[in-house]
């Protein structure tokens, strides 16, 4: 079954211009829902009231990090279906395997390019 | 010799001489007497002179020292030019990064969302935004001077620093985890790898095969 692009995505980062480049992409991707939060805190404020279809988050913001909002998000029965890709500068193996352990999804590294992240969601959400 | 030492011989000396009197006493035993005495306040006041002088000068040295090699650090340079020039010249890194990135972008997303229904306009406004980003990506040039300016003040301090440490001997000590480094070690907040991703994206994606 085909992704449905009208579902909502959440971008979470503590840098502007990054959610500009993530949302940019997504739209060229097809998405037409995409909500922003600039870090783990407010992401998991806004995933309390609306349902995503997807959160991709960056790893290092503070006061909540990626990682947190992870945790956070799997320990919660009500959120922890949700699809979790982080994108973030954090590429040491103990990142990717913590994250991994911590139940996210997919992992890409900044830089990146839309290639990358079209292929990952795609390896997330399927087909679109 | 220590003083309680010295001030008993003297003592001893002095009430030998005033009970036996001094006239019946052959010269000899005064004179004895008497070395005694001299021997006794030479030794205590000797020890106690070169002791004390020898301590004096070593720290007199060390203060003259340390107050050249502070001097040398030439800390009213450091502190009141060297730094906040390095400081003005990082903050304009990050205005004109933050400016050029946004002239990009919104020439890219003027671009992306136009609609070419016609052409000859289209790539006229296309080619206009195409020169803006070009004149966008100028401040690569203002940056890399900027940063070069930042690198040579911060060597100069590692050396002035490097310099101070050796001459005066100074070892670090064990410092105590700083709240941020708790935070840092605790989220697993490494931050960016120097020369590209510490692990590729193909090594990354085959953990997730």
């Amino acid at each position: 079954m085909a992704v449905d692009l009208s579902m909502p995505v959440l971008v979470v980062d503590d840098y502007q211009t990054m959610i500009r480049i993530i949302r940019n992409l997504l739209t060229q991707i097809g998405f037409r829902n995409i909500e922003e939060a600039k870090d783990g805190r407010q992401a998991l404020e806004k995933m309390h009231g609306a349902k995503f279809g997807l959160v991709i988050s960056d790893w290092n913001m503070e006061p909540m990090t990626g990682f947190e909002l992870l945790q956070q998000v799997r320990a919660s029965e009500a959120l922890k279906a949700t699809p979790f890709i982080m994108i973030t500068a954090e590429s040491k193996t103990e990142n990717v395997i913590a994250a991994k352990k911590a139940g996210v999804n997919n992992y890409i590294v900044k830089p990146f390019n839309a290639e990358t992240l079209k292929s990952k969601v795609k390896a997330v959400l399927g087909d679109f | 010799m220590a003083a309680s030492e010295a001030a008993l011989k003297i003592r001893t000396a002095i009430d030998t001489l005033k009970s036996s009197g001094v006239r019946e006493r052959p010269l000899v035993e005064v004179l004895g007497l008497s070395h005694q005495m001299a021997d006794a306040m030479q030794a205590f006041f000797g020890s106690l002179d070169r002791s004390i002088i020898s301590e004096f000068q070593y720290i007199a040295n060390y203060i003259q020292k340390t107050r050249d090699e502070i001097s040398g650090l030439q800390p009213n340079d450091i502190g009141n030019a060297r730094i906040p020039d390095a400081s003005q010249q990082l903050d304009a890194v990050v205005r004109d990064t933050e400016r050029a990135t946004e002239t990009i972008m919104s020439e890219a997303e003027m671009v992306m969302n136009r609609e070419p229904t016609d052409l000859a306009s289209y790539k006229a406004e296309v080619d206009a935004a195409m020169l803006r980003m070009f004149e966008a990506c100028s401040f690569q040039d203002l940056t890399g001077q900027r940063i070069r300016k930042v690198i040579s003040t911060l060597r100069h301090i590692e050396d002035r620093v490097s310099r101070f440490a050796g001459a005066l001997g100074v070892q670090d000590s064990s410092a105590a985890e700083t709240a941020e480094e708790k935070r840092n070690r605790e989220l697993i907040l490494n931050g960016p790898a120097m020369n590209g991703p510490a692990t590729s994206q193909d090594d990354i994606d085959a953990l997730f095969a």
